[in-house]
């Protein structure tokens, strides 16, 4: 979690929508460049709304950064609106991929909580036009989106509603049907504002707060505290 | 003041200064385009729907707003004003301080339910209009920190709690609503008062404490604050 974590867009591990094939004769099948192809324009398209915002980006410049002829990304996708979708949903398919690893490798609750909030900063920080398109851009990019956006969010919750299994009866009591909507509901608001100030840098430090703040309706503030604070 | 430099009216023109007609030009306007985008969301809305709606002129619409995103943030910042205009006068009130978070989110709340299309221009439609809209909301929740964060005066651990709990907390509340006017129920939004009450004093207070308070506004009996 503390070593720096910035891969190459080229690294193995990366989803290869997200990569880039280096432009250039290859020789290679021709099913594999379709598919391809469809890799870049979704990849473009991430760095023309980071360059115009969604509203001034057009097809030209998403073909531009994606290297491919215009004929190309009408084999592939019908508008902007709907590579934007594709899009979205591979960032956030990427996204809830790491979380849920993350998540996944601890045993007890609380400590998932805190490495699944890691997982997501990491993530954002490291790729800050991924951020900026999935967290402002999705919003002004249309009903379809937003839609998405919406269960995106609302996907989050049972991570936390995983934490009232086994809790004592008075801890149940204090909690209300809502009480994980609001607890996503104020992370996102809380990441996106940084993202939408261009300070996605700063996310990885708020990895304490936001884990006590979920975490302290299930465990009261001091062990929420404790949790959230050790290395 | 307008009367010395306004040119004699033509016949049939109404004597009306010019800054009151610009100024209820200006809100026939703002109005026009927050019905136009709750009928037709925003990216629908044409220039020429709003000019049409508001029956004025094409010119009269550019003396007025640079821009459909310029009209967009004039509805906004009136319906947001709006909402915490009531949240500060009923806040300001009370002194207690749970009992004043209290008092501000019931505002808020019946705000919200009273006035749905105002709620939604700022707060559902304003997520879905331009970056700039955006902006203006998530800087709006702000006004809220100041009073929550008196709360860090009256808990036992106030100097301890993270930087930025009063963020996160609006920032729940405020998804919490933006989620039930989505499912466009906006009368059964002041139900949500205790449990939003209990979830903006927890960290502060406890749950055991805020749950007392939450259930006292709810109307029940203070001193038998049983849970049901």
């Amino acid at each position: 979690m503390s070593e720096p974590v910035n891969p190459s867009v080229d690294s193995p591990e990366y989803p290869p929508e997200l990569a880039r094939l280096p432009p250039g004769r290859h020789g290679l099948p021709r099913e594999f460049v379709a598919r391809n192809q469809r890799e870049r324009l979704i990849a473009g398209l991430a760095e023309a709304v980071a360059e115009q915002g969604y509203a001034g980006t057009t097809i030209a410049h998403i073909t531009r950064h994606a290297a491919v002829s215009r004929r190309t990304f009408y084999e592939h996708f019908s508008s902007k609106d709907e590579c934007f979708v594709a899009a979205y949903d591979t960032v956030m398919a990427e996204l809830r991929r790491r979380v849920d690893e993350a998540f996944n490798e601890e045993d007890e609750w609380p400590r998932a909580v805190r490495a699944g909030i890691g997982a997501m900063l990491e993530f954002l920080t490291a790729e800050p036009h991924l951020a900026r398109l999935s967290m402002v851009e999705a919003l002004v990019a249309g009903p379809v989106v937003v839609e998405r956006y919406d269960a995106a969010i609302q996907g989050l919750v049972p991570y936390f509603e995983a934490g009232r299994k086994g809790r004592p009866a008075e801890v149940l009591a204090g909690l209300s049907p809502s009480t994980e909507e609001a607890l996503v509901g104020g992370m996102v608001s809380l990441i996106s504002r940084r993202v939408f100030a261009d300070r996605t840098e700063e996310l990885e430090s708020l990895l304490p707060d936001l884990t006590e703040f979920a975490l302290t309706p299930y465990l009261g503030n001091a062990a929420a505290a404790k949790v959230a604070r050790q290395g | 003041m307008a009367a010395k430099s306004t040119p004699r009216p033509l016949p049939g023109q109404h004597q009306l200064s010019r800054e009151f007609i610009a100024k209820h030009q200006r809100a026939r306007i703002v109005n026009a385009l927050a019905l136009e985008v709750s009928e037709k969301g925003y990216r629908n809305v044409t220039v020429a729907d709003i000019v049409k709606r508001a029956g004025i002129a094409r010119n009269t619409f550019y003396e007025n707003f640079g821009s459909k995103e310029d009209c967009f943030l004039a509805a906004q910042q009136f319906a947001m004003s709006a909402a915490l205009g009531r949240v500060v006068e009923a806040a300001g009130e009370i002194d207690d301080w749970p009992y004043r978070v209290e008092a501000g989110l019931a505002a808020f709340l019946h705000f919200v339910a009273e006035e749905p299309a105002l709620a939604r221009t700022c707060m559902v439609d304003a997520l879905a209009a331009a970056p700039s809209s955006v902006r203006y909301y998530e800087e709006s929740l702000q006004s809220f920190v100041s009073l929550f964060r008196l709360g860090r005066d009256v808990s036992p651990h106030g100097r301890k709690l993270p930087e930025t709990i009063e963020e996160a907390l609006i920032g729940g509340v405020f998804w919490i609503v933006y989620q039930r006017l989505l499912e466009d129920e906006p009368e059964r939004i002041e139900r949500l008062l205790p449990e939003l009450v209990e979830f903006a004093l927890t960290p502060y207070l406890g749950a055991e404490a805020a749950r007392v308070v939450a259930l006292e506004g709810d109307g029940a009996s203070a001193a038998s604050s049983s849970r049901g």
